[in-house]
């Protein structure tokens, strides 16, 4: 008999519509990526590595070869070489610092073994690309700043733009704008 | 015999055992710094320290010897906390920048550490600090004091083993520092030994500098490719480029030791001047072309019969050289092919080959330096085999032995020596007979310098003496004369039952194996006699001048900067139709060539080296070839249309014809090689019927030395030879060895320079009949006056070119630069 009231007067449409109705209405948690937002990673993500200096913006890399005797993966090679420039902290820089990336598997071991804290694990994770070529991050891409800069914090969407380029598709974040996503 | 309990295991040792060589035995490992097997007992490190039943005080098992009965704790709580308490202190002065050290991944230190050591420090001080920069002593070696732990393994090797007494400690306490006067190297032989037996990163090689972590390395044993010493060392590369050379405590008759030219000598092979294609001579010009046009192009002109001819060089392999003979013997139909071998004539070689022995198989060095009277004639040995030298040195110091070095140069060795003799080059042989007749009539007749009596006395006192002889008598037209006083004086001290051994000291590292390998005009492979003799060097050379040779196919020689008399050589060069020239470089040789073909270099090829010991080592394969050039072997097999696929198989028909290495296995020679044995048979053989040294002696034409018209115009005798840097004209592209010495010199002794108002360093014009060049002077004390000495290895200035063919050793006169 319920079976039946129920059936005719559309019950069990009404909750499902209200609940849909419900979140019609309550805050999105879509993030309109790549579009108009990005989501932002907390410090602690793995995402493409950066190569950092210290305060005097020396290099902090060593070339001991820890990170790439510690990954698992066996994708990073450093060539050291002397340095009479004063361009790292000690005598001794790398002559050739690169990750494939291809291989990589952002376990952040890398980051680990680093005696110097040279190797950081960063916030880039939009690596993909048209050519190999981009898989391959050698020593300068790694030395040169990621966009997220090291304080910010994370765990955030921001506003972000699709940008279209001859390189790849970028999306580009707009740091001034952040909002929780939940 | 003792018997001592180690750590509750029994063990039973000769009387006097170290210690720590019984733990070793018994299984246990004991950690020591100062401790090193060859050096002299220091006993200051305390690392080996070890707790002796009943003693209250702990023990440095390093320097106390077992006692019967004795029981030893090497791995109980005391000892280890003793340990890490050792280890403790040396951290709390050491730098551990691990992460910038080329040590990092071989530093015993380090190891010790991180098995033994403390895993804190409570020591806040700062930590004692002498630089910041590391310090370049020399082109091969960079120090950093800062990590020295002072076991002085440095300062004994160099004064013990190299006998250099380039380094001491200056300073006291903490502030003790391990170095050479005023961080000068004036007195070293940059043999870079400190750097290997150094456990921590305080000595560092400065080519190895930054290019590598240990793990990075493709590590391979294999042998020296210079002298005829054969040490064998272990090569480095990392993605196929030759890193490092280093020697190993457990390989080889030299284990941790090496000299320059061998450890650093290793950057020709990357050399930007490498010869990487085939070159064919086109219009007078040499252009490059493909392997399969070259190779054909050899085929096709390189005749046939008396009119061709083969020469190579004794830097290759056993295996290279077997299939050139045959390439030689059987494609080419001629006997005519010889080594370099500092181009003495048949007669000579041959004799040197007998009264050496070499079909008799092999001595091993420490055998043959049991003997208590050991002779060296003919050979500046601490030049030309630095290891060898080492040796010597090393049981010279044995007061019951008798080191004798005859030459005309003061060397190295000569402070270790108890007499030294010296004589003008080429009267080796009355040296050799002085002292037959001393012993026979105690009379003798000679211009030499020096107590030839004594040296008498002592081999008549002596049981056993050992003679070595140097590769300069390989030099003398009358070489026949010196073999004959040799055998001379061995059949005189035979006879008073005397053991004697001859060794030779030869300059090039495959010398002895070439021989072996049949090449030489007068023996095939197991010096069998041939049939029909075939022309040495020199013959060839005559014999193209006279037009009469039509090809001639050289294997890695540059007889064009090498032959006594570069004019001739050239000049006879060009008289030959068709050149083949296989060489690493494009020599003086290789430009006047038809067809230039590159071959390997040591390390990028698989074979076997003899040394002049008669011990077959095995060359390994690091890298290939650089390139486009070509495994030798692959090269000589494809010309002859051999079918040989690797050396090992080329080694099983040379172990059929060459009996003595019948028994050896390629695959399983080892660290310590394999020496050659003697056969009956083959012994028999090697004679050459009816002419035994000494009839060849009497039979071959003299040449005497005292009736010569330029005596009075150029008072010198020159004599060359190599210098302790470099080897042939091979060590001359190596851009690290050229830094340690990138120019000739020429050396007199100090007598005349003072005759001639000449100083040390200055330049001197020097001058003989067919050429004249501006050197520096050096100026060396004790040596033999109307002796100049330059060394072989420049093309700058090619000593050949002051020679003339038949004047024998070539006469100058040294003058004033004005
Ligand atoms: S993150 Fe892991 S896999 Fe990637 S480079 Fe570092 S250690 Fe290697
Ligand atoms: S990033 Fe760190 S671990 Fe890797 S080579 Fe540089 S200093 Fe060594
Ligand atoms: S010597 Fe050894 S312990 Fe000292 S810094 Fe070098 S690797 Fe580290
Ligand atoms: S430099 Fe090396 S070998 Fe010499 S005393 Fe110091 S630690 Fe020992
Ligand atoms: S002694 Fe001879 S074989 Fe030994 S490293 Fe020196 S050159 Fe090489
Ligand atoms: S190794 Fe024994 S005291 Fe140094």
């Amino acid at each position: 008999m319920t079976d039946f009231l129920k059936k005719i007067l559309f019950i069990d449409l009404i909750k499902g519509l209200s609940l849909t109705l419900k979140y019609n209405l309550s805050k999105s948690f879509t993030i309109r990526y790549p579009d108009e937002e990005k989501w932002l990673p907390y410090q602690r993500f793995r995402g493409l590595h950066t190569l950092n200096k210290d305060a005097q913006g020396r290099e902090l890399c060593v070339a001991c070869e820890l990170c790439a005797k510690a990954c698992p993966t066996k994708c990073i090679t450093v060539v050291p070489m002397e340095d009479n420039n004063g361009i790292g902290i000690a005598d001794r820089i790398a002559k050739i610092y690169e990750i494939n990336l291809v291989r990589c598997m952002f376990c952040g071991f890398c980051e680990d073994a680093c005696p110097t804290t040279a190797i950081r694990m960063g916030r880039e994770y939009e690596l993909a690309c048209f050519s190999l070529d981009c898989a391959k991050a050698d020593k300068q891409r790694l030395l040169a700043p990621q966009e997220i800069p090291v304080e910010f914090e994370g765990g955030y969407v921001i506003k972000a733009r699709l940008e279209r380029t001859k390189e790849g598709i970028r999306v580009r974040p707009d740091l001034t704008k952040k909002k929780r996503w939940w | 015999m003792a018997t001592v309990k180690i750590n509750g295991k029994e063990i039973t040792v000769e009387d006097g055992t170290l210690i720590l060589d019984a733990a070793r035995q018994a299984g246990f490992e004991i950690p020591t710094f100062c401790y090193q097997a060859r050096l002299s007992r220091l006993g200051s490190c305390r690392m080996c320290i070890i707790e002796i039943g009943g003693q209250k005080k702990l023990q440095p098992s390093c320097v106390t010897p077992v006692m019967h009965g004795m029981e030893v704790f090497t791995e109980n709580e005391t000892v280890k906390s003793a340990r890490a308490s050792m280890l403790e202190f040396l951290l709390a002065n050491h730098p551990l920048d691990c992460p910038t050290c080329d040590k990092g991944g071989e530093c015993e230190l380090q190891d010790f550490v991180f098995k033994s050591g403390p895993r804190r420090s409570p020591f806040s001080e700062s930590k004692r600090r002498f630089h910041d920069k590391d310090k370049i002593l020399s082109p091969v070696i960079i120090k950093n004091h800062n990590r020295c732990i002072h076991c002085e393994r440095c300062v004994r090797i160099c004064d013990e083993v190299v006998g250099r007494t380039a380094l001491g400690s200056i300073g006291r306490g903490a502030k003790i520092m391990e170095t050479s006067f005023m961080d000068s190297t004036l007195d070293c032989d940059h043999c870079g030994n400190c750097i290997e037996v150094c456990p921590v990163g305080s000595w560092m090689s400065l080519p190895y500098r930054y290019k590598a972590r240990t793990w990075d390395l493709k590590e391979i044993d294999t042998v020296c490719p210079y002298c005829a010493t054969g040490c064998q060392f272990t090569i480095g590369a990392r993605n196929n480029e030759i890193v490092r050379v280093k020697s190993k405590i457990t390989t080889g008759i030299n284990k941790e030791t090496l000299c320059a030219r061998g450890r650093f000598g290793y950057n020709f092979i990357q050399s930007e001047k490498r010869l990487k294609k085939p070159l064919l001579k086109k219009n007078g010009k040499l252009v490059e072309s493909s392997w399969d046009e070259a190779i054909s192009f050899i085929k096709q002109r390189f005749g046939a019969g008396k009119k061709t001819a083969g020469i190579a060089s004794a830097r290759h392999t056993n295996e290279e050289l077997f299939v050139f003979q045959k390439l030689i013997r059987d494609v080419f139909k001629t006997n005519n092919i010889d080594l370099d071998s500092r181009f003495a004539n048949k007669w000579v070689t041959s004799s040197a080959i007998e009264v050496l022995n070499l079909a008799a198989g092999g001595i091993s060095i420490f055998d043959a330096l049991k003997a208590e009277v050991i002779f060296v004639i003919g050979s500046a040995i601490s030049n030309e085999n630095p290891i060898t030298d080492y040796l010597i040195r090393q049981t010279a110091v044995d007061r019951r032995k008798t080191l004798i070095l005859a030459h005309p140069r003061r060397f190295k060795l000569n402070s270790s020596a108890n007499i030294s003799l010296r004589y003008k080059p080429g009267t080796e042989g009355e040296v050799i007979k002085g002292i037959t007749d001393f012993i026979e009539k105690g009379v003798f007749h000679g211009n030499v310098v020096g107590d030839i009596s004594q040296v008498g006395e002592k081999f008549k006192n002596a049981k056993n003496i050992t003679m070595f002889l140097g590769a300069d008598i390989l030099r003398l037209d009358n070489g026949t004369n010196v073999v004959a006083e040799i055998v001379a004086l061995k059949g005189l001290l035979k006879k008073a039952g005397k053991n004697i051994i001859i060794q030779p000291l030869f300059d090039r590292c495959n010398q002895r194996g070439a021989r072996a390998m049949g090449i030489h005009p007068l023996f095939l492979p197991g010096l069998k006699k041939v049939k029909e003799n075939g022309m040495d060097c020199g013959e060839i050379l005559d014999a193209a001048k006279k037009g009469e040779i039509d090809s001639l196919y050289i294997l890695g020689e540059d007889i064009v900067s090498m032959y006594p008399d570069a004019k001739f050589a050239k000049d006879a060069l060009s008289n030959i139709k068709f050149k083949v020239v296989q060489d690493t470089f494009l020599t003086e040789t290789a430009k006047t060539a038809d067809v230039v073909i590159p071959g390997a270099s040591y390390a990028e090829k698989d074979g076997t080296f003899t040394n002049q010991e008669g011990r077959v080592q095995r060359l390994r394969k690091v890298i290939s070839p650089v390139g486009n050039s070509k495994d030798d072997l692959d090269i000589l097999c494809s010309i002859g249309g051999f079918a040989y696929k690797s050396a090992k198989e080329v080694f099983d028909d040379i172990k059929k014809e060459v009996l003595g290495y019948k028994d050896i296995n390629f695959d399983a020679l080892d660290g310590n090689g394999a020496l050659v044995k003697g056969h009956g048979a083959e012994n028999q053989g090697s004679r050459v019927k009816g002419q035994g040294a000494s009839e060849i002696a009497s039979a071959s034409p003299r040449n005497d030395t005292s009736s010569n018209p330029y005596l009075d115009e150029y008072p010198f005798l020159l004599i060359t030879g190599n210098h302790l840097f470099h080897s042939g004209r091979l060590s001359q592209n190596d851009d690290v060895l050229i830094k340690l010495l990138a120019e000739p010199f020429v050396e007199i002794s100090e007598e005349d320079a003072k005759e001639l108002g000449l100083t040390d360093k200055e330049n001197v014009k020097v001058k003989s009949s067919e050429y004249e060049a501006v050197l520096k002077l050096r100026v060396v004390k004790g040596s033999q006056k109307g002796v100049a000495f330059m060394p072989e290895n420049f093309d700058s200035v090619s000593v050949n070119q002051f020679y003339k063919k038949g004047q024998g050793i070539a006469r100058v006169k040294i003058e004033k630069q004005v």
